[in-house]
């Protein structure tokens, strides 16, 4: 089989290990991801705050510059665990964004023309496939998540005229563990939403609505019911709270309304098991031509 | 070692046995497998790639249990499903390559390949274009070249000629047995159209309600089955049917001089010549029937007493 001999040739070649094909998975899925213009504007957006951040830093650490700026006082510029808060907080919506957008590309055009029977027929697994697709959205969120903030805590670290870092640990090691689990869940649910609807634009719009309107619904019920358990089905809330609590940093919220930890992590675990159903039960009623 | 064996295999799907007690040993260099609608086919291909687990029993493909060891065997095997499915959104090229590269072929031997399964299926001119643009016998074609790019061991063809035009079945058939000629992949070729499966195959399992009707190598079964031939004469035809008779032969006489008549092996046709010739009969026409794929079919139906539905030739 030849261009100029039209006709069979057997493939005698090396073959890659099985477990690499994952990554097939995952580069083709980011090349789809990226092969719109909006992906790389939403791209260039993501890293505004943090260029914003890096500035500050810089100004915080140059007395110099500050006077050049108007010597613009201090403690607006204090670099701790609410700054960092700040920029975590900034960047994982940014990143929700983001993964609203990517998620439906990665999975629905796979659906769409009933690709599955034809990928899966393949060496990969159910669970490979989305480790493929999740890998994909995975690398690009991190570039706008805990990359970006611990590049910053390590400027800070160096730019820092007392030693900053090592008595501030907890916050580089805290913004990588809520970056992550933050990644995780708009990560699943992105792409067990968008393995439901057919359309992308509406994948997107339905991810920001299941983060937004049980929001709202929380809300609702803490505000009527005087209960801080309605915070349960507000995710913004609920991110706030671990994120304060993984950098060491104390809340605004009064303490009457702080949901233990252990609720939190339950909750967001849930979510990412029905997540995880969801997917699994999509992909399986598509895996095979029904006969 | 058979390319397919199955040993009392039965698979259950929502409550329902859908392959009931399958037993057998596939050695055929292009397998087809045959039945009605409804009979099981695509649950025993989906079964032996491995997404449906036996109930009970056993399949086996290159002696590799399907369930157990199914992304080996899925390594060396191509797939071409029934229905579309593809990704629209990805250049024809960009999407074979993808699919070698999904099967173990590195980056480079991938795009290599699926220049050239694009090529010799007949799509080299409209590689760079989008899959959704493609018409349906294309699709059909492109789904071969995914299937063929990496170069399996076994081809397991779903309905190939799905909703072609003749000319793009024609062509269809054509790839297939060039690919059978090669010599190097089996072929496992499911459809309910005897007549591709009489042109491409040499081996046939025909299921009926889940169960195996038939499994037959088609050449032998043609061969162990007596020549059938129908004669119009004009003369004595009684006495002609006597006298061939007497050679050996099961002869009927119908009106209007037509005769039916079982040759044997060591008969011929010039020997009818020389009787009719003796007796001043004229043959007017001979006709000399084989069995069909059809017969074959027909007679694996009628053993529970049915007739096949959907079956066209």
């Amino acid at each position: 089989m030849s261009i100029y001999k039209h006709h069979y040739r057997v493939y005698t070649g090396r073959v890659t290990p099985i477990w690499t094909r994952i990554f097939a998975l995952a580069r083709y899925g980011l090349a789809e991801a990226w092969s719109t213009k909006i992906t790389t504007v939403l791209f260039v957006i993501c890293l505004i705050p943090p260029v914003g951040s890096l500035f500050t830093i810089y100004l915080s650490n140059n007395p110099a510059a500050r006077l050049l700026m108007g010597n613009v006082g201090t403690r607006v510029l204090a670099i701790d665990g609410s700054f960092f808060l700040r920029v975590l907080t900034i960047q994982s919506w940014l990143a929700m964004a983001l993964a609203s957008w990517i998620a439906p590309r990665l999975i629905t055009l796979d659906l769409v023309d009933n690709a599955l029977p034809i990928l899966l027929s393949h060496s990969i697994s159910r669970f490979g496939y989305v480790l493929g697709k999740y890998a994909a959205l995975f690398a690009t969120l991190s570039t706008v998540t805990w990359v970006p903030c611990l590049l910053l805590f390590a400027y800070q670290g160096y730019a820092s005229p007392v030693p900053w870092a090592a008595s501030n640990l907890r916050i580089g090691v805290g913004m990588l563990a809520g970056a992550l689990i933050w990644i995780a869940l708009i990560s699943l649910l992105g792409l067990a939403l968008s393995s439901w609807v057919k359309w992308r634009a509406v994948a997107t719009g339905i991810i920001f609505a299941v983060i937004l309107v049980p929001a709202g619904v929380g809300a609702i019920v803490t505000g009527v019911l005087h209960t801080k358990w309605g915070f349960l089905l507000n995710v913004p809330v609920m991110m706030s709270f671990l994120w304060e609590r993984l950098l060491g940093v104390h809340s605004r919220i009064d303490n009457a309304l702080q949901l233990p930890t252990r609720a939190i992590v339950t909750m967001l675990a849930l979510a990412c098991c029905l997540s995880m159903v969801m997917l699994n039960t999509r992909i399986r009623a598509r895996e095979v031509v029904r006969g | 070692m058979g390319t397919v064996e199955l040993d009392a295999l039965e698979v259950r799907l929502g409550g329902r046995t859908i392959l009931n007690g399958l037993s057998g040993v596939l050695r055929g260099q292009a397998i087809g497998l045959l039945g009605p609608n409804g009979a099981g086919k695509s649950t025993l291909i989906n079964t032996l790639l491995g997404f449906h687990r036996a109930s009970s029993g056993t399949a086996r493909i290159f002696d590799l249990d399907t369930y157990r060891d199914r992304a080996e065997i899925r390594s060396g095997i191509g797939y071409m499903p029934e229905g579309d499915s593809f990704i629209g959104n990805m250049s024809g090229v960009h999407f074979v390559r993808y699919m070698a590269e999904l099967a173990g072929l590195p980056s480079a031997e991938a795009l290599e390949r699926a220049h050239e399964a694009l090529f010799y299926v007949g799509l080299g001119e409209v590689r760079y274009r989008k899959v959704n643009s493609y018409s349906l016998g294309m699709k059909q074609l492109i789904k071969l070249a995914q299937a063929l790019a990496h170069g399996p061991r076994l081809l397991i063809l779903d309905e190939p000629t799905n909703g072609l035009d003749p000319i793009a079945r024609q062509r269809m058939i054509h790839l297939i047995q060039e690919i059978r000629k090669e010599g190097s992949v089996r072929l496992l070729i499911s459809s309910h159209l005897l007549r591709d499966i009489d042109e491409t195959c040499d081996e046939v399992l025909i299921l009926k309600s889940g169960r195996i009707a038939a499994l037959c190598n088609i050449e032998e079964e043609r061969r162990s089955n007596h020549s059938f031939m129908e004669l119009e004469t004009v003369g004595a035809t009684e006495k002609f049917s006597v006298s061939i008779r007497g050679l050996g032969c099961e002869c009927a006489s119908f009106s209007g001089g037509r005769i039916k008549l079982v040759l044997p092996e060591n008969i011929e046709a010039r020997d009818l010549y020389r009787i009719a010739s003796e007796q001043k009969v004229q043959i007017r026409r001979m006709h000399v029937r084989r069995d069909s794929l059809e017969d074959i079919f027909l007679r694996a139906m009628d053993t529970e007493g049915e007739r096949p539905a959907h079956v066209h030739l």
